[in-house]
């Protein structure tokens, strides 16, 4: 080792530094200045969006006469709870409810496991046809899902599954697996392939190395992946509406539809309802967002 | 500890072109066997393929008494330092290091026994707790050894371990690799592009190009007789001079002429070339290491070339200078390949060759001066131009007896 004399930090004496500290604090109220104008543009961006989501979640609250008032009520003033009871107390409220749910286990864990898997061979394998996959994945989700509609039913029916759970969960696997295919095998490109390897020499099987290197490494991808199939699956409606026809096997998303008819819409248990039906959303976000920040950063630390 | 050996081992990516070309190589126990070669020769494939991550296209492998060809890696019983660690990013480093112990069963007890004693070796036990993103290279590169140590393997092999990090550590820790092969004495597979690295920490060195091995040798045999040009431009730094001159024969003796200058050749050099005298009247390539060449003394008869010095590095302990003498410098395909992976080359005239001279630390040489260069004849080397395989001494290496 050679022997550099070692370069000791030098307090500055905070009289002798006057002319800096001035010069920082011009930049510090620069700044300043910047990251409130930011904020306040986040926050009309903020106030923009969440408008429709309060009036909803305000109409729910307010009596009937206030709802279609032509002086527009800001607040839910006097409130009531008669829309929510309203709104539960329909015919099929908790059937739907449950088909909803039943339909979005089955899609989001279905989609989640296929995914993984056929993601894994997009990313670490390479075999015959696999461009062509990628192109297909892409194609298909390219194709409105409108335009496919009559050639689905028209499959559907061939095989008795019209009117059936079952039918629909499969018809929104067709576009939530592509789209999670996809996604899913972006996050496991970012993650070297060394890293299996390594686990690999170190004594684990090709499966083994999978699970517990790569599938911990893409968890934000899968946490994004369930979120995009939650939503997709929970707020779809009209294959739902088209492919089922009784009321005791329709989503939620057409019970809601049913608040509408020949002698107009009934606004205040429609959001209700509306209110009742964004609730699980928020619920399984807030839920797995914890996992969202963790998973961002271990992504982050890759090296 | 077992050996390997890789017996006709060939890979093909796909496309036709191998990869790694007909390799035999053999470890012995507790061998340390560097792998030397210019960017895209096919080192990393050749020890993927040791260790069980890449299929062989032909031939086989052994390690120890079992052909492992068709054995997963995990079954190999081989520990691998990645060229960018593959530091596992979601588990600490007490997790990275006894991973592999998890993995093959080891009692909990002896587990964490085996990974402190590691960490303490390799001073990492106040960061056992911390994530691999939170060290700095060194320390990565530390936990990424610990890792291959701790599993007591029977090989370690190594992918250019080093060359992610600044000069000093490397050589830091060029030493400290060196020193724990030592001391546990495993069968180590090592590979880097760096000549200086394979030559200061291999028993032998294995040089490669374009797939084929050139020459396994240990460190001093390769430097002192070099069995093709690629070998003898690769390995020395600075690199040999190489110049394309003509053998002529001068009454009872050969002469090399460089330019419109004669060196004579000692009778003794000549005498254990016997394959030289073929090459009477032909262009041949002659190799002078920097070393070999001096400011000449007094002595007209010493063999010298005059040019003119170019630049002087003062290096220290010597001074190296770039002289331009007139001669015809070597232009050939497998020297790209060493141009493409070493510092030392300037541009050289049609005519004129610069050649690297080792003088002394206070030589009085300046840029500018025309000097006599003072040519070591005895410690030259003879290529033949078409196939670039050394005109080699017959029976000990050239330079035992020229040292001195
Ligand atoms: N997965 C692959 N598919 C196709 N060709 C490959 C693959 N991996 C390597 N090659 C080719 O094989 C040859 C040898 O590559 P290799 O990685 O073994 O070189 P290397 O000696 O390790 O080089 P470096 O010093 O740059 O790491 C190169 O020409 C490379 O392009
Ligand atoms: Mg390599």
């Amino acid at each position: 080792m050679s022997s550099v004399a070692p370069i000791a930090p030098v307090p500055v004496a905070p009289t002798t530094a006057r002319p800096a500290a001035v010069a920082r604090r011009r930049l510090r109220r620069g700044h300043v200045a910047r990251r409130i104008g930011i904020n306040l543009l986040g926050l009309a961006v903020f106030t923009v969006m969440i408008f429709p989501v309060y009036w909803m979640v305000a109409t729910a609250f307010k009596p009937g006469r206030n709802i279609q008032d032509y002086k527009p009520h800001w607040f839910p003033a006097p409130a009531t709870l008669s829309n929510f009871t309203n709104a539960v107390h329909r015919p099929y409220f908790w059937t739907d409810v449950k088909n909803s749910l039943i339909i979005v286990s089955f899609v989001v864990v279905l989609s989640l496991t296929v995914a993984f898997l056929a993601a894994l061979a997009l990313s670490r394998f390479r075999f015959y046809g696999r461009t062509a996959f990628i192109f297909l994945i892409l194609g298909t989700l390219m194709v409105p899902l409108a335009a496919l509609i009559i050639p689905l039913y028209i499959t559907l029916s061939r095989v008795h599954l019209i009117n059936t759970l079952t039918g629909v969960i499969a018809m929104y696997m067709t576009f939530v697996l592509p789209f999670s295919v996809w996604t899913l095998q972006g996050f496991m490109r970012g993650v070297p392939r060394e890293l299996e390897e390594a686990a690999m020499v170190d004594g684990s099987t090709r499966f083994g190395a999978f699970v517990r290197i790569l599938l911990p490494l893409v968890a934000p991808g899968l946490v994004a992946t369930s979120i995009f199939a939650f939503i997709q699956a929970w707020n779809e409606f009209i294959i739902a509406y088209v492919f089922l026809h009784d009321g005791s096997k329709q989503t939620i998303t057409v019970w809601l539809a049913s608040f509408t008819n020949l002698h107009g819409t009934d606004w205040g248990p429609l959001m209700a309802g509306a209110t009742l039906t964004a609730l699980p959303v928020v619920v399984f976000f807030v839920l797995i967002q914890r996992r969202i920040a963790f998973g961002l950063t271990a992504g982050a630390v890759r090296g | 500890m077992a050996a390997i050996q890789l017996v006709h081992v060939s890979k093909e990516y796909g496309g036709g072109a191998l990869a790694v070309n007909d390799l035999n190589l053999e470890i012995a126990e507790g061998e340390f066997v560097v792998l030397v070669g210019p960017s895209g020769c096919g080192k990393t494939t050749a020890l993927r393929m040791v260790a069980g991550l890449e299929e062989i296209t032909d031939g086989e492998i052994r390690i120890g008494d079992r052909v492992v060809n068709d054995l997963a890696p995990r079954d190999r019983d081989i520990a691998m330092v990645f060229q960018n660690y593959a530091l596992y990013p979601h588990k600490t480093v007490y997790e990275n290091l006894v991973f592999g112990l998890r993995m093959r069963k080891v009692p909990k007890e002896e587990r964490r026994r085996r990974v402190e004693e590691i960490a303490r070796i390799l001073g990492l036990e106040d960061m056992l707790q911390r994530r691999p993103a939170q060290l700095s290279g060194g320390q990565r590169q530390r936990v990424a050894m610990g890792r291959a140590i701790v599993r007591e393997p029977q090989a370690f092999l190594m992918d250019e371990p080093l060359s992610n990090l600044d000069a000093k550590l490397r050589v830091q820790m060029r030493a400290e690799i060196a020193r724990i092969q030592q001391t546990l004495a495993v069968t180590t597979l090592y590979v880097t592009h760096d000549q200086v690295e394979a030559m200061t920490m291999g028993h032998r060195v294995a040089v490669m190009r374009g797939g084929v091995l050139q020459q396994v040798d240990t460190p001093q045999r390769l430097y002192d007789s070099p069995g093709n040009l690629f070998v003898a431009s690769f390995v020395g730094s600075p690199a040999m001079n190489l110049l394309e001159v003509v053998l002529e024969r001068d009454g009872g003796t050969l002469v090399c002429r460089v330019g419109d200058t004669d060196l004579e050749l000692p009778a003794d050099t000549v005498g254990r070339r016997p394959a030289l005298e073929r090459f009477v009247g032909r262009h041949i390539a002659v190799g002078i290491r920097p070393e070999a060449l001096s400011e000449a003394g007094e002595d007209p008869d010493a063999p010298r070339l005059r040019g003119r010095v170019l630049l002087v590095e003062a290096l220290g302990a010597e001074s190296l200078a770039h002289v331009e003498v007139t001669g015809t410098p070597l232009d050939r395909p497998e020297l790209v390949d060493v141009a493409a992976s070493q510092t030392h080359l300037l541009p050289v005239g049609e005519r004129t060759a610069t050649l690297l001279a080792r003088l002394e630390h206070d030589t009085g040489v300046r840029p500018g001066h025309i000097v006599d260069l003072a040519v070591d004849t005895r410690r030259l080397h003879f290529f033949d131009l078409e196939s670039g395989v050394a005109i080699a001494a017959a029976a000990a290496p050239v330079t035992a007896a020229a040292v001195g």
